[in-house]
Parts: structure tokens; sequence; C-alpha cells
């Protein structure tokens, strides 16, 4: 028993001691911490207060733009816009001045086809875009151009629109948002113009334009159902791609968008997540139940597939950062431009590079994050692995934002996919 | 717009208040306009009819509890709420233990949806924090009020009916969890049908705790009574109006449950463990506190500036930027009040070492006293942003809030089970080596547990924020240190099966103390 061996210390007090306090004075210390705590508290409040106000007052300015968005464009500032607009997203094909593409693009400069329909037509086809033959100035082009309606509002359309009109075609009047909202809604949701002869039958006046081709040859029926299935429902053990991916393949967030990627590319990818050379535990899991069929049937499926863009940049990127990066690239870090190998306007280049434009941030930035850290590691020659690197976090973001401001990539006519198709081995081995 | 001005200007004015106050706290105090505690004292010590006088009229700081029939009357509802307190302890950490384990070994229980992690942890929390913690420091509260106010405990049915009401709740609350019925809460989980049973407990816990302050005999409030008499004003309000359903949704239900979960923490458990070590640390050591004025400055100041802490929980939320700042500042300032209490407690026990080594209470009561100072600071330097944005949504949190409810909190309640269960029940513990060997498997399990969770969580951290990194290498590289924290966990529940043997067998034994006059520390 402890009492036993215990020796009482004698400083031990005796059960009847009450604790009390002394009366001492507070030491210095305790107030010069008081103090620079209460100065810090109150300078913290103070800036947060301060920068509240300022990004208060900055959303203010800029709902106050939006409401003075219906002034007309023809004003001075409105057209150096549109010049600017003009740059960043038509340039890349149409050239600086509008003069096209000798076979490939059709100039806007001295247009015919502008001048008789004025920045209206302009309006209209940038609002849809444009699958088949159109003729300018007499010359047939294979008509593929994106629509814009999701990248760009009425107020940057008006100001492209006018500019094109005005500078390049010699038209007096420009187009005003308001215009460009009600044709907007007139055309919302519509496919692509079939061509220049769709085009004329509903603007008046426009140049003489080849027919419309014949509509390509259908995909035998039983197939298109099976796959109809798969997207829409999934099948045993396989989720329905849907589920994920959006009833138009327009994906979300970190879940890519498929709609109108190189058909090459998909199979590839699916191919990658089969083997274990691209890792994604959902993909991996419903890769390894499909077939070679079925990979093939799904890969033609989303390279023709339409979708408007929902991907927003949403990762608070610099968007002229990202346009350098994505139309210049940048050599002082060794970057080379986005578009040098994903084809003008990140459109993609079949078949093996996948389109950038209208890709959403969250995953444009995750993959190239995934590339620098090496968990992704399946590019043709490991060309990713080096840019991914090089790019640090505020470019990844600055790059994916400016990305996901970009219009869809065009689909993939379904009488070239047969073309592609037949020029690419399916088997796996090859599909490296 | 309008309105988030107004209220942010209210919520900084509450920061702008609560510094005036305590200036003039300070102000008051530096130029005597507080009576000193010795005045007072000299004043009351004097008054005729008094225990103090008639025991010891030479000493004064002398009363014997013991002998005016205090402690008789308390010790009854002190020894059910150890007893029942001890039980929760057990089954709390077991469940905490399995939870831990959980980490590392997923599909160590997973056949039945009560065995699964989101259940254990959940009602790990609710019986160490109500079950637990809550009971032994009403203990503590209940033996040490009616001592520093020298007058019996008043309405002891009415503790005994709040005993009942209040394991009932905590029970079925615990059952409820497990088969899955819960208000979805953090701190909150008790469904709120439930919650009434929990809160007719409480009050008749306040109740005869305010009738006995009002039969107070002393006309000096030791320090202790104040925590103690602001904790149980304080946690009732909190409780019935964070569980009130239907009156908070969205985004201001979150904050009202980090305002709740947070101050549960600060208005309710650290005032009953602070309390406690200011009672037990001069009582067993036999020499005063350090200062009176320093002890006012640290009991204000933690009244005026907790209430706002907890909003710090959703840094980077879509809450306002103002509240969480607010709540920052509200954070960082706690210093002023835990300095205070540092000064205190550790100044008294630096200048008595030697007491460490005679009594093994102290041990556990000055471990708790050291922890909650490195828990607070730890605390406020973790709420600033710069911090927060590594150590969020990582077990370094964890870590955090076991430095606070465990090391100090609930250290200083064994600390003071210890001290108490000798007095109340007149025997000595059977096995007083089993003292020593709880008290180091707890110091060591818990320093296993707090550094496995600290260092594992900033690294998960770190590589949570490294976006070239895949999310699952932040999981993977934690194993090691999960399998720490359930070594850790697993010491600490071994400690307290040490305590449960040792009550267990003290209520076997025969009284063998005669008197209480003989000092009673249990020493190794």
């Amino acid at each position: 028993m402890m009492s036993d061996k215990m020796k009482q210390d004698p400083r031990l007090p005796d059960e009847t001691f009450e604790p009390f306090e002394e009366s001492r004075r507070i030491p210095l210390p305790v107030y010069w911490i008081a103090i620079a705590l209460a100065i810090w508290g109150v300078i913290m409040l103070v800036e947060t207060s301060h920068s509240t106000q300022v990004a208060d007052k900055e959303r203010a300015a800029q709902n106050a733009q939006d409401v003075t968005a219906t002034a007309p464009v023809t004003a001075e500032p409105a057209a150096a816009q549109g010049h600017a607009l003009f740059t960043a997203n038509c340039a890349t094909c149409h050239g600086d001045l509008g003069a096209g593409s000798t076979g490939a693009v059709p100039p806007l400069a001295k247009s015919d086809l502008v001048q008789a329909g004025g920045a209206e037509a302009v309006v209209r086809i940038a609002l849809r875009g444009i699958d088949g033959p159109i003729a300018v100035n007499g010359v047939t082009y294979n008509g593929h151009m994106p629509n814009f309606a999701s990248a760009l509002d009425d107020k940057q359309l008006a100001a492209i629109s006018s500019h094109v009109a005005t500078s390049f075609a010699g038209a007096k009047d420009g187009i005003e948002p308001t215009k460009v909202a009600e044709l907007r809604k007139a055309d919302a949701g519509k496919d692509p113009w079939a061509g220049g002869a769709e085009l004329a039958s509903a603007i008046t006046g426009l140049p003489a334009q080849p027919a419309r081709p014949a509509p390509a040859p259908a995909m035998a029926a039983t197939q298109s159902a099976d796959v109809e299935t798969l997207v829409k429902t999934g099948a045993g053990y396989i989720w329905a791609c849907a589920s994920c991916h959006g009833d138009k393949g327009q994906g979300m967030e970190t879940t890519p968008r498929l709609a109108g990627l190189p058909a090459a590319y998909i199979a590839k990818q699916l191919h990658d997540f089969q083997q274990g050379t691209r890792f994604n535990d959902s993909m991996a899991y419903v890769a390894k139940a499909l077939s070679e069929e079925q990979i093939q049937a799904l890969a033609a499926h989303y390279a023709v597939m339409r979708a408007p863009s929902t991907a927003r940049p949403s990762l608070k990127g610099d968007l002229a950062r990202g346009e350098q990066i994505a139309r210049e690239g940048d050599w002082s870090i060794g970057v080379p431009a986005c578009f040098t190998c994903h084809g003008p306007s990140g459109f993609g280049v079949a078949p093996d590079f996948p389109a950038l434009a209208a890709q959403h941030p969250a995953y444009t930035a995750r993959q190239l994050a995934m590339w620098a850290g090496g968990s992704r590691h399946n590019s043709p020659l490991g060309l990713m692995a080096g840019i991914g690197k090089a790019l640090n976090d505020v470019d990844r973001r600055a790059v994916a934002d400016y990305l996901a401001s970009l219009a869809p990539v065009p689909a993939t006519p379904k009488t070239e996919l047969a073309a592609i198709d037949a020029s690419i081995p399916v088997s796996e081995g090859d599909a490296q | 717009m309008q309105i988030t001005e107004t209220l942010g200007l209210l919520l900084a004015l509450s920061f702008i208040i609560s510094l005036l106050a305590l200036t003039i706290l300070i102000w008051a105090i530096a130029n005597k306009q507080v009576h000193t505690p010795d005045a007072d004292d000299a004043r009351t010590i004097f008054t005729p009819g008094e225990g103090a006088e008639i025991d010891e009229p030479n000493k004064p700081h002398h009363f014997d509890t013991e002998r005016s029939g205090i402690d008789r009357v308390s010790a009854g509802p002190v020894m059910w709420l150890i007893a029942a307190a001890v039980f929760w302890l057990i089954f709390g950490s077991l469940h905490g233990l399995a939870a831990s384990l959980e980490l590392h070994l997923p599909d160590l229980m997973s056949g039945s949806a009560q065995m699964t992690f989101g259940r254990m942890r959940t009602v790990h929390l609710n019986s160490v924090a109500y079950g637990w913690a809550s009971q032994a420091g009403l203990a503590a509260v209940f033996w040490i009020i009616p001592r520093i106010f020298h007058t019996r405990l008043r309405l002891v049915g009415l503790v005994k009916l709040g005993f009942v009401l209040w394991n009932i709740g905590v029970a079925a609350g615990v059952m409820a969890i497990a088969n899955g019925w819960t208000d979805g809460l953090e701190w909150l989980e008790i469904p709120w049908q439930i919650d009434i049973v929990l809160a007719l407990g409480a009050a008749c816990f306040v109740a005869p705790l305010i009738a006995t302050a009002k039969h107070r005999e002393v006309h000096h409030i030791y320090v202790s009574g104040w925590y103690f008499l602001a904790a149980i004003l304080w946690f009732p309000v909190l409780f019935i109006v964070a569980n009130i359903p239907g009156v908070h949704h969205g985004v201001e239900q979150a904050t009202m449950n980090w305002w709740y979960a947070h101050n549960v923490l600060g208005l309710w458990l650290t005032p009953l463990g602070v309390g406690t070590a200011y009672y037990f640390i001069p009582k067993i050591i036999g020499k005063p506190i350090y200062s009176y004025a320093v002890s006012l400055v640290g009991f204000w100041a933690l009244a005026l500036f907790y209430s706002q802490v907890g909003i710090h929980h959703l840094i980077g939320g879509p809450v306002p930027t103002w509240l969480v700042t607010l709540s920052v500042v509200h954070s960082v300032m706690m210093f002023v009040p835990v300095i205070a209490v540092a000064i205190n407690q550790h100044v008294t026990v630096a200048r008595n070492l030697w007491a460490l080594k005679e009594s093994m209470p102290l041990r556990f009561i000055w471990f708790g006293a050291l922890s909650y100072t490195a828990a607070s600071f730890q605390g406020s330097i973790e709420a600033l942003r710069s911090v927060n944005t590594i150590t969020h949504f990582t077990h370094y949190t964890v870590g955090h809030a076991h430095l606070g409810a465990y090391a100090f909190v609930s250290l200083v309640l064994m600390g003071a089970i210890y001290q108490i269960v000798p007095r109340a029940t007149g025997k000595y513990f059977p096995f007083p080596r089993l003292i020593a060997w709880h008290f180091w498997l707890n110091v060591i399990g818990f320093a296993v547990y707090f550094l496995s969770l600290t260092i594992g969580g900033v690294l998960q951290g770190l590589a949570q924020l490294d976006a070239t990194k895949p999310f699952a290498d932040s999981v993977i590289l934690l194993k090691p240190y999960l399998e720490g924290r359930s070594l850790g966990g697993g010491l600490m529940t071994l400690g307290h099966v040490l305590l449960a043997i040792n009550l267990i067998a003290l209520g076997f034994t025969k009284k063998t103390r005669e008197t209480e006059t003989d000092n009673m520390v249990a020493a190794e």
C-alpha cells in the first residue's frame, strides 16, 4: 500500500487549504501581446473590407457595362474591339486581313457573299457553323466552320460581324447586339448550314451556290442501335457513357467533352484504359468490359457528334497568357504553341491530336498536371510529358481557361470518318 | 448587398466592442478599480458563523469541507457521474479505436452498416463528448462548486434526475446514430427528438448549481467558479439554439453548425477543464495562483472573443469573406486568454515541481494544462488562411482536436477523478501503480497518436495541393501514419481500462480511510 512506504512531504498542504489568487500586476509582455494582436486584427478586418469593396465595385462596373451593350457598334471603341475579337477568334483560319487560304478557307475580304449578305449573313454563319460546300467569289470550298454561338455573346458577335462587313467587304452599316439576339433565338439548336445552298435559301441575294451533297449513307441500323443503348443506358457491367459524359457528349468539370474528338483518338484512349497505359479507375472498369467492335462503334459515334460548348473559363486563369501559350507557345520555358499540333484554334488534327477547343478547363488543367506528374504518360513520343512539366500551375489554368473559351470543333462528317477509319489500323497492338 | 454590408459592420463591431471591453478591464485592473481578492477575503473570513473562522481562526484561506458536511452531500451525485463518465469513456474509446483501424484495414468490419466508419466515428465523438467529457466535467463542477462557495449542494434530487435523463439521452442518441438515424450535422448528429431529453437533463444540472451559487457563503468567487457558472449558462444556449429543427438552412446552417461545434469545445468543455485545473493545481500544491488580475483577463478575454471562432472551419467555403476573416481574427485573439491562463497555472506548477513527484492527479492535471496552452496556440495558428490551406481536410485537424479534447480536457478530468474519488468515497485506490501506468500509457499513446496525425496530415495536405499528383497518392502515403494513430489510440484505450479496473476494484473494497484530513495524494 502506498501509504506505508510514502513519507509525507512536509511541503504538502493539509486538506483544508483553499485555492486563492495572489494580488499581482499583469506582466508587461501580456499588454504588448494584446496590443499587437489587436492592431493586427484591425488591419486584417480593414484589408478584407477594402478588398470586398473593390470586388463589389468591379462587379457593379461590369453589370453597368452589360447594360450599355445596346450602344451602336459603329462607335469607334466597338470597331477596335471587333478587330481584336476577329484576331483572337477568326484570324487563325481566315487570316488577319481576312484573305482566307487558297483552296481551303474562303476569303472574307472583298467576299461577294459578305457583300451581298452583309453583317447579318456573317452573324448567321457564325451562329450555326457550316458543314457543306460553299462558293465564294466563284470558287467552291469544302466548308467546315465551327459554330460560335456558345463561345461569343451577342455583343462580341455584333462587333466581329460589323468589323468583317465594314472593314473587309465595304458595307456601310454593322449590326447591333439586339439584332444578333433575335437571330440567335431564331437559329437556336439548329444544325450547321448544310453548305451554301441552305444558306442561300435563307438569305436572299447571295451569289450562286453549289447544290447540296447527297446525305452520307447511314450506318448499319443494328449497329447504331447497339451504340445508342450503350451510350444511353449501358449494358451489363458497362455504365451508360452519358451518365458522366452527358447525353450530347458534352462532358462536365473533369469529365471530358467527347463530341467531335477524332475517332482514332477515342479508340486509342479506350485501348489504353483497357491495357492500363492510361489510369482512371472508372474508365478502366468500363473499357475492360468493351469489345473491340463496341470501341470502334463508340469512337465513331462520338466523332460525328455535334454539341454546343458547355465549357466556360472557370479556373481564374489569365486568358491573355493562355492565348499566348496556345497560339505562340512560350520558348523561354520550352513550350510550343498548342495549335502547332492540335490544329488552328485547337480544332484537333485526326487521328492523333484531339481537339482542345471547348474542352472543360478542369479536365484540361488536370490532364496537364497529370502529364507533369507522370500519372498520364500515353502520348505519342511522350510529347505531352515535357510540355506538362514546363507549365506551372498558373500557366496550366491560364491555357485551360483560354481553350475553354473557344468555339467547339466542327464535327467530322460521316463520309470523311469512313475514310479515316479505313486508314487506321484498329488492332490493339498498333493503337499506341 | 446592403444587408451583408450592415451585417458585416455589426460583426466587425463585435470585435471592436470586445477589444474595448478588454481595454477597459485591463485599465480598471491597472488602476486598482477592481477589488483584490485578499481585501475581500479579509472581510469575509471574519464574518461570524463561517466554517473557516471556527476551524482555523488564524489561517486565512483554509476551510474544512469534510467537517462542514459539504462533501458528503455532493459525493453521491459526483460518484454516479464519474461512474457513467468512465463507462462512456471506455465505450467511446473502443469505437474510436475501431474507426481508426477501419481507416487502414477497410474490410475489417464491413459486414454491417452499424460497424462502418461513418457511424463508428460518429458514435465515438458523441459518446466521448456528451457521455465522457461532459459528465466527468459536471462531476468536477458538482464537487468543486459547493467547496468554493462554502455551502452544500442544493436540489440534489434534481441532479439525480438530470443524471438519469442525460444518460438515457446519450444512450438513445448513440443507438440512433449507430442505426442510421441522425440530424446529419457534425457534433449535432443526435436526432433533435432525443436532444429534448438531453436539454431537460441539462436543465436539471443547471438549476441546482444556480441554487447553490445563490446560497454561497463567500464574498469573492474563486476563478474556477466563474468558468463553471459561465459554462453552465453558455452550454444550454448553444445546445438549444443549434438543435431547434427547421430554423437554419443551407450555408447559414453550415455557419450555425461550426458556431456550435467550436463553441461546445471553447465555451463548454474548455471552461470545465480550465476551471478544474484552476482549482486542483493550487489545492494539491498548497500554494496560491499567480495573479488575480491575470485570471480576470484570461476569463473575460475567453468570454469576449471565443464565440466567433468557429467559422474558421469554413475558410474557402461559400460564406462571406468578412465573416471568415472576423473568425480568423477572433481565433488569433485567443492568444490573450490562453497566455493569461498559462501564466497563472504554469508558474504555480513550475515553482513547485516537487509536487509532480508526489501527486499522480497533479501529473494528469499539469499535463492537461500544458496541452491546453499547446492546443490553443496551435488552433490560433491553424485558423490563419495560409496554414489552413494545407491543414484543412487532413488528419492534422484530427490531431489538433484530440490535443484539445483529449490531452487537455480528458487528462485534466482523469486527474480530477483520481483526486476526487478517494475523498468522495473515503477509500484508497486499490492499485496505485496502475495510476502511474495509466498516466504513461496515455502520455506515450497520445504522443504517438498526435505526431502520426500531425506529420501525416501535413504530408497529406501538401500532396492534395500538388495538382500533378493523383488524389490516391495523398491517401496511400497516409497508411503508416494511420497505423501509428491506431497504435497510439490502442495505448490510450488501455490506459482507460486501467482507470476502470481501479474504479471497479475500489467499489469492492472496504472503507479504509478514517478521516479526510490525512493528505491523500495518490502517488507512485
